[in-house]
């Protein structure tokens, strides 16, 4: 069993049925906190993707942002989470391709649950967070600068970057925001989004790895920070100009 | 010529409207204010072509684009946002989701099913109106914020493969604009004379469209330094002069 943290805490973790939220909300709960988890099913094998840890799973599909927002709060009012120490908010999706060739279901599928599900999620989990002075953190992108052939995405995650940095003075006395961009990590976000890697994708960080970047940016509180630019740099190595989500 | 004007009913979208008529362009001209558009159209004797439209409506603009998949343009400037300003935690959802429809999705919408429809003539120039908040941050308003960073980095990302296809991409980013929209969303007794006028900026969007730089800060250029130089001191002054003046949220 991993060793325990000193105090409990009340986390949420967005999309943590598989991927980095998953690892993180299994990390977390090993050390002895207490996690509300959300993904897009409406029910979930508990036992499969948690075994006995204390990891309650709440459906929140993002692509309804008001839904997520309301599920959200029925959650947090029904166990009586009146404060919150940490919300990661790590729910995403991506398409790959040229800008025109892109529909506008795709157009709005990546805006819902990247951005209006994440400001959805930001705004149930607020009254919580600012009354625990809680820490918010966002997941966005090494590519939230632009990408070519993920405009939309990176559109996503460059949108949730500035929304960090404007609510981290806003809430400069009340709560602390960190923004987080990971490179290119070992999930199966590429398969969900039509990608086929082959071998490149032996070059992306690790999975854990990349939990445990994220674990110790926030435990430090940083206000910023990319992790795995490395990897990053070494998927564009491998096919030379194409970024990776 | 043919231009295509989103919000082109008021503020900065009407000083071009105007403009690109006054110049001889045609001009198709979206906005909500249909009443308004139906004016301009009679007076500009079918020069202005009135397309009403809620952006925030999917649907709708899907049916504008059938409407004109047979057209060609040489000018599109997607230019039509709204805003809500207050503390984030304060704006009702419904405000934030209208901002990210109107402001992000639907340009970015328009954008790519312009060029993908292939409308967009061989040499054109396709105009995304982001914000000086992309530089400085926005505390007080932080999803319209978002949401301008969001159409900034989409345009950097289709700038280079759209260019290829003869269409220049740009980004404006406005610092404060005299108009009866930015005066919502300003703190009480708030002095507009350091506003920028809207006919003045849209002089000078016009002016680069025909160069097609890849971007252009109109009047932001003390604030861009500033920036850079001191973001965190730029971000508590913006809070201190806007959020911390702000009693109630201005939607």
């Amino acid at each position: 069993m991993a060793k325990q943290d000193p105090r409990s805490h009340r986390i949420v973790i967005t999309g943590a049925t598989d991927g980095i939220g998953l690892l993180l909300a299994r990390s977390y709960a090993a050390r002895g906190h207490r996690i509300m988890a959300t993904g897009r099913r409406p029910e979930v094998d508990r036992t499969e993707l948690y075994g006995k840890l204390p990891i309650y799973y709440i459906c929140a599909d993002q692509s309804d942002p008001a839904r997520t927002a309301r599920s959200l709060s029925e959650a947090t009012d029904r166990f009586g989470w009146q404060k919150i120490d940490l919300a990661i908010l790590n729910a995403g999706v991506g398409w790959k391709g040229a800008a025109e060739d892109e529909n506008f279901a795709s157009i709005d599928h990546q805006i819902d649950v990247n951005l209006a599900g994440t400001i959805a999620a930001t705004h149930a989990l607020a009254p919580a967070l600012l009354a625990g002075k809680g820490r918010l953190a966002l997941i966005g992108s090494s590519l939230a600068e632009g990408g070519v052939d993920f405009a939309t995405y990176a559109a996503t995650k460059g949108a949730l970057s500035g929304l960090a940095k404007s609510l981290q003075e806003e809430w400069h006395d009340r709560a602390g925001v960190t923004m987080i961009h990971p490179g290119p990590t070992q999930t199966d976000m590429h398969a969900k989004a039509g990608m086929q890697l082959g071998a490149v994708r032996k070059f992306f960080m690790r999975a854990d790895r990349a939990a445990a970047a994220i674990e110790r940016a926030v435990r430090r509180g940083e206000d910023e920070r990319e992790i795995g630019r490395f990897y990053a740099m070494r998927a564009k190595w491998q096919k030379p100009g194409e970024g990776q989500l | 010529m043919r231009a295509l004007v989103t919000g082109a009913a008021a503020g900065l979208g009407r000083a071009l409207t105007d403009q690109l008529l006054a110049s001889g362009h045609e001009v198709v001209a979206v906005d909500l204010d249909g009443e308004t558009l139906d004016r301009l159209a009679l007076e500009s004797r079918s020069a202005l072509i009135s397309r009403p439209l809620d952006l925030a409506n999917g649907r709708a603009i899907e049916s504008f684009l059938i409407r004109h998949k047979a057209d060609t343009f040489d000018l599109v400037i997607l230019n039509a946002g709204v805003s809500a300003a207050g503390r984030f935690e304060d704006i009702p959802l419904e405000r934030h989701l209208a901002v990210t429809d109107i402001n992000l999705k639907a340009p970015i919408k328009l954008a790519s099913a312009l060029v993908g429809a292939g409308v967009m003539a061989e040499r054109s120039s396709l105009i995304f109106i982001s914000s000086l908040s992309h530089v400085t941050g926005y505390p007080g308003a932080s999803v319209y914020a978002a949401s301008k960073d969001g159409l900034a980095v989409y345009a950097d990302s289709v700038r280079k493969p759209w260019k290829k296809k003869g269409i220049r991409v740009t980004t404006i980013f406005p610092g404060p604009i005299r108009t009866d929209h930015a005066a919502r969303y300003a703190p009480a007794g708030a002095s507009a004379k350091r506003r920028m006028a809207p006919e003045k900026l849209a002089s000078i969007i016009l002016k680069a469209a025909r160069k097609g730089p890849a971007e252009l800060f109109p009047g932001g250029r003390a604030a861009r330094f500033a920036a850079k130089i001191a973001p965190r001191a730029v971000l508590r002054g913006l809070r201190k002069a806007l959020l911390d003046k702000m009693d109630e949220p201005r939607l």
